[in-house]
């Protein structure tokens, strides 16, 4: 119904109203006339004539109002009613409604600001036309789909053959990101590492986002050789080149080379899209003539879009792609036992944040049901106090619905200020939380507050006050009115079932609350251990940095040997800087895998190859990074280019591959063993004998969460082929780290002003990083346990004082027959640790049930941890005696002459 | 919406099924205008004072036939009083709806006569 409308049917409804009541007044005047003169002709005075007619016409005012309700939309004018008396009896209690409010806010908050990041990763439409045909194909491994780590993607030969032979989709890419050196000229400022899409033209149709002003890519420029031009993001053009429309045409430098600005693109394309970091540049794909050899199937790892054609579902379409995966595996050694997987778009935004959605979905929850429970308490101790005003209003007329309809209007307007409040909360909180929002964390970007969320805050608020409010106001409006007007001004003792009620919510709340503190400490002891285990290295005064020697400039692995070495060299000058080391492994950064081969221990199944974490440094690795050499030497000037390579092996790598004989000069040959099922490009091949000629310390080589890997390290000097570009410095200081860093960009200026220094971190500052995400999440849990636990501190005090209210005389009684105030006390106190106890009990058993969900994002620790699920239900113990104790300390106070003298 | 009650005086006064309460006010109209106080009284005598039609229904019942179109109202003075009442009566509507209610009080009193027969035994 339009409103225009339904506000004209009101008008007209209720704009009669007053002659209606006069009219009925009138009717009604003149039947009483009537029945007088009628009573008065059985021979009674006057008087009784009148009482006896008004008698026989009952409760006028309700016949009155009856009458009204036949007329007006009745309800409208009592809800207004009920609210404004609401509001009244609200503010003549400021402090129950302030509790109750603060209550609801914190319930109503949490969830809000919890559901919008549901809503915004998992409810908000993608900003694409028709997201829902938009897919990612995966490649998965003998069945193996993993959906919270970076799946794996297939090889570009794979995408060509599934694109060629499906008929389920309108167009298919596979495209990648990668970091590379970006120079925008002199006038622009420094230049910049920065990820770069590498994009085939198809791309942006696929995803249906057009350029601001300039072009899509032709396919022509997805040739090497034509590759040369670039499109910028709309952000980018404006941070740059100030939203310079004559940009299109511009060169801007990519890793050396220069290419043309041919389209400004819009900042729609969400991070999460782009493999790893968000690319604000996008180049073409060059197909490389060897990339479409069959060698190069095995290369797996790109990322794959595609658009399905319409009516086609997501099911038909992984039927047609395994059919053609498995023929695939049938035709090529490399791709046995290589399936295929689909998955929407729009689902593989969660990704790794799922499991801990889940949880602190879980966490709000259970917060909102205890500050229910919270209210329904103190609805239900409220509405007891006030029999009396109740009994009043029903003894003067009001029906039972109307007393429950009062009492929910109460409950109604707590929720809707408390879920007001609440969604302030909320707000101010997500502002909080963008500003500590950690970076590999990228999906939190896009939450928010909008329309879906304030229908939900109002909903939720609506539900817990009809869910909460209407027990307490039923069990409040029972009344026995004689009795209640009879107890004069005492308040009466309460009902043993309103009693059970109160205790059994109690022990709910403590329930809860403790299958949160224990939520909360184990994740809270897990990132404690995450963040304070011992990567195998000084960690303090260690300062890293990124550089990418693009191929153009650095033609040959002797020329990048040289850089880096010029640029250690001039680093160790430094003031404050004790060492320096380039390398492409240090904790808490994976190296790569290498398989390699020990003379005299032939394998035949790729199962069977050994593999170890492989890293290229120079000679200042070990002391830099501070690891210990256990046994024979460090690498030496003296192992230079030309002389026989050398190699330092792990404890774990000598425990795994020669546990029972003496790796020192034992020969080893990097490189995978000429197997079939091995394509020659699967690995980074390096081939090359190597003598062992030392072991040190195992340090964190397959990040945080993982024990200690073997590791080889070898000398890039002596090892050309895996002596590429991307190289990362790590300098040890004696000065705060970052103190160097600007003249450590100068050093890197002066040998090549088109190199950017990226990423300058200290490795502290790398794994607060890499553990941003858990301790995210830590944080916002261990946040939440506190507020559960403040609430039902709150809900179990408020209990006890009530009780010890009721039972002022009891007690008194008790102590004017001689019981001891410890006596009392411990009588009060007996009361609240049952419930805490049950409480606590109950909770124990959900938190051992609930230990799957918990156990994926532990480290380190049991999700049934005996420390733990001893610990938190003490500690509620101890909570909760302290919160009783307060109200208890009330009884030692009472003076039992003067307690039994009241009333 | 309570519909009529028995005082609690005399035993003898039925309690009125509930919507009864409707057909009854409209039989009464049937033979002519009345005010309230003239419709509740002959329900009483008619009945010999087993029925007793309470205000607290009888002005709600009024009201809402009013308002459905079953009756309409008109203020006339009364012909043996220098006073004016509100006079109802019945709507063609009101007659239809008249005829419905009895057919459908005709079929439950036939139900529950045919239950309450004599047992055979008796």
């Amino acid at each position: 119904m339009n409103v225009q409308n339904w506000l004209r049917r009101l008008r007209t409804r209720s704009w009669p109203r007053r002659n209606r009541e006069e009219e009925f007044k009138r009717e009604f005047e003149a039947h009483l006339e009537l029945e007088t003169q009628e009573q008065q002709g059985s021979g009674v005075t006057p008087q009784e004539a009148h009482y006896a007619a008004r008698r026989a016409f009952g409760n006028i005012t309700l016949v009155q109002e009856d009458v009204r309700g036949v007329w007006n939309a009745i309800w409208l004018e009592r809800f207004t009613r009920d609210v404004k008396y609401a509001a009244r009896s609200l503010r003549k209690s400021p402090g129950f409604a302030a509790v109750a409010v603060l209550t609801l806010a914190l319930g109503i908050g949490a969830n809000t600001a919890i559901f919008s990041a549901i809503n915004a990763l998992m409810l908000q439409p993608l900003p694409f036309s028709a997201a829902d045909q938009l897919v990612r194909i995966y490649s998965i491994q003998n069945g193996m789909f993993n959906t919270f780590a970076n799946p794996d993607g297939p090889s570009a030969l794979d995408v060509r053959d599934f694109s060629q032979r499906s008929r389920s989709f309108q167009n298919m890419v596979a495209y990648d990101t990668w970091a590379k050196n970006v120079s925008f000229g002199e006038s622009t400022g420094q230049p910049e590492q920065m990820a770069v899409g590498l994009v085939p033209a198809a791309y942006f149709e696929i995803l249906d986002v057009r350029p601001i002003i300039g072009r899509f890519f032709s396919e022509d420029e997805n040739q090497e050789g034509k590759n040369y031009v670039a499109a910028i993001s709309a952000q980018l053009w404006r941070n740059r080149f100030d939203g310079d429309p004559s940009v299109l045409g511009r060169k801007i430098r990519i890793n050396g080379e220069p290419y043309s600005i041919v389209a400004v693109m819009p900042d729609v394309i969400p991070t999460w899209v782009e493999p790893g970091r968000h690319s604000e540049i996008w180049t073409p794909f060059p197909y490389s003539p060897d990339l479409w050899s069959e060698g190069g199937r095995g290369e797996r790892g790109y990322a794959v879009l595609a658009r399905l054609k319409p009516g086609v579902s997501l099911e038909q379409a992984q039927a047609d792609l395994s059919v053609i995966a498995a023929a695939l595996a049938a035709e090529h050694p490399v791709d046995e036992g290589v399936g295929v997987a689909v998955k929407r778009l729009a689902d593989s935004r969660v990704g790794a944040l799922r499991p801990m959605l889940y949880l602190l979905m879980g966490a709000v929850s259970l917060i909102l049901l205890i500050a229910c429970v919270n209210l329904a308490n103190l609805l239900l101790a409220r509405n007891s106090t006030r029999q009396r005003e109740l009994a009043v209003r029903a003894a003067l007329g009001a029906g039972r619905g109307g007393l429950v309809r009062q009492l929910l209007a109460e409950t109604l307007l707590l929720s809707l200020i408390g879920g007001a409040v609440g969604f302030a909360c909320a707000e101010i909180g997500l502002r909080a939380l963008a500003r500590m929002r950690p970076e590999n964390l990228p999906q939190l970007a896009s939450v928010g507050i909008d329309c879906r969320v304030l229908t939900f805050t109002l909903l939720v608020s609506l539900v817990t006050s009809l869910l909460f409010g209407l027990a307490p106001a039923f069990m409040g409006t029972r009344l026995d009115l004689v009795d209640a007007l009879k107890q004069g001004g005492r308040s009466g003792t309460p009902g043993r079932s309103s009693q059970r009620v109160r205790s059994l919510l109690v022990i709910t709340e403590m329930a809860m609350c403790l299958m949160l503190l224990v939520g909360a400490s184990l994740l809270v002891r897990s990132i404690m251990r995450l963040q304070g285990q011992n990567l195998g290295i000084r960690q303090d005064h260690l300062l890293r940095g990124r550089i990418y020697l693009p191929p153009v400039r650095y033609t040959n692995p002797g020329v990048r040997t040289r850089f880096c070495d010029d640029f250690a060299t001039r680093v160790r000058a430094l003031p404050g800087v004790m060492d320096a080391t380039v390398t492409t492994v240090y904790p808490p950064i994976n190296g790569w895998t290498q398989m390699f081969v020990i003379p005299g221990h032939p394998v035949t199944k790729i199962q069977d190859v050994p593999a170890a974490q492989f890293g290229v440094v120079d000679q200042h690795f070990l002391r830099t990074l501070g690891i210990p050499l256990i046994r024979g030497r460090d690498f030496a000037e003296s192992d230079a280019a030309t002389s026989p390579p050398v190699a330092l092996i792990s404890e774990e790598f000598k425990r795994r591959y020669f546990a029972t004989e003496d790796p020192i000069g034992r020969k080893i040959h990097i490189g995978p063993p000429p197997l079939p099922q091995i394509a020659p490009e699967e690995n980074i091949t390096d081939d090359v004998d190597v003598t062992i000629i030392g072991v040190i310390g195992d340090f964190k080589n397959a990040g945080l969460a993982l024990a200690p890997q073997p590791q080889i390290t070898v000398l890039y000097s002596q090892h050309p082929l895996v002596n590429g570009g991307f190289k990362d410095i790590l300098i040890r200081t004696a000065w705060e780290p970052h103190l160097v860093e600007s003249e450590v960009r100068s050093q890197l200026h002066a040998l090549d002003a088109d190199m950017p220094l990226a990423e300058a971190q200290t490795i502290d500052e790398l794994v607060e990083r890499q553990t941003g995400g858990q301790r995210f999440t830590t944080d916002l849990l261990a946040s939440f346990a506190v507020a559960g636990l403040a609430l039902a501190i709150v809900g179990i005090y408020g209990v006890i004082s009530f009780l010890v209210a009721q039972r002022n005389q009891e007690l008194a009684v008790r102590m004017a027959l001689g019981a001891s105030h410890a006596n009392v006390l411990w009588l009060v106190l007996k009361q609240g640790l049952r419930m805490a106890a049950i409480g606590a009990i109950i909770g124990l058993c959900a938190a051992f049930a609930a230990q799957k969900f918990t156990s994926g994002l532990l480290f380190g620790i049991s999700p049934v941890d005996p420390l733990t699920f001893a610990a938190a239900p003490i500690f509620l113990l101890a909570v909760a005696a302290i919160a009783c104790a307060i109200p208890g300390a009330r009884v030692l106070r009472i003076d039992p002459a003067q307690a039994l003298r009241q009333d | 919406m309570p519909t009529i009650m028995t005082t609690k005086k005399s035993p003898s006064r039925a309690e009125l099924l509930q919507g009864t309460l409707d057909m009854l006010i409209l039989r009464t109209l049937l033979f002519g205008p009345a005010h309230g106080h003239q419709v509740a009284k002959h329900i009483q005598r008619t009945t010999d004072d087993v029925l007793q039609v309470e205000h607290g229904s009888l002005y709600p019942a009024l009201h809402r036939m009013e308002r459905k179109g079953w009756i309409a109202a008109k203020w006339e003075m009364a012909k043996d009083r220098n006073r004016e009442f509100k006079y109802y009566r019945l709507t063609p509507a009101g007659k239809k709806q008249l005829v419905r209610e009895e057919s459908r009080w005709k079929q439950l009193a036939t139900a529950v006569a045919t239950v309450m027969r004599p047992a055979p035994g008796d």
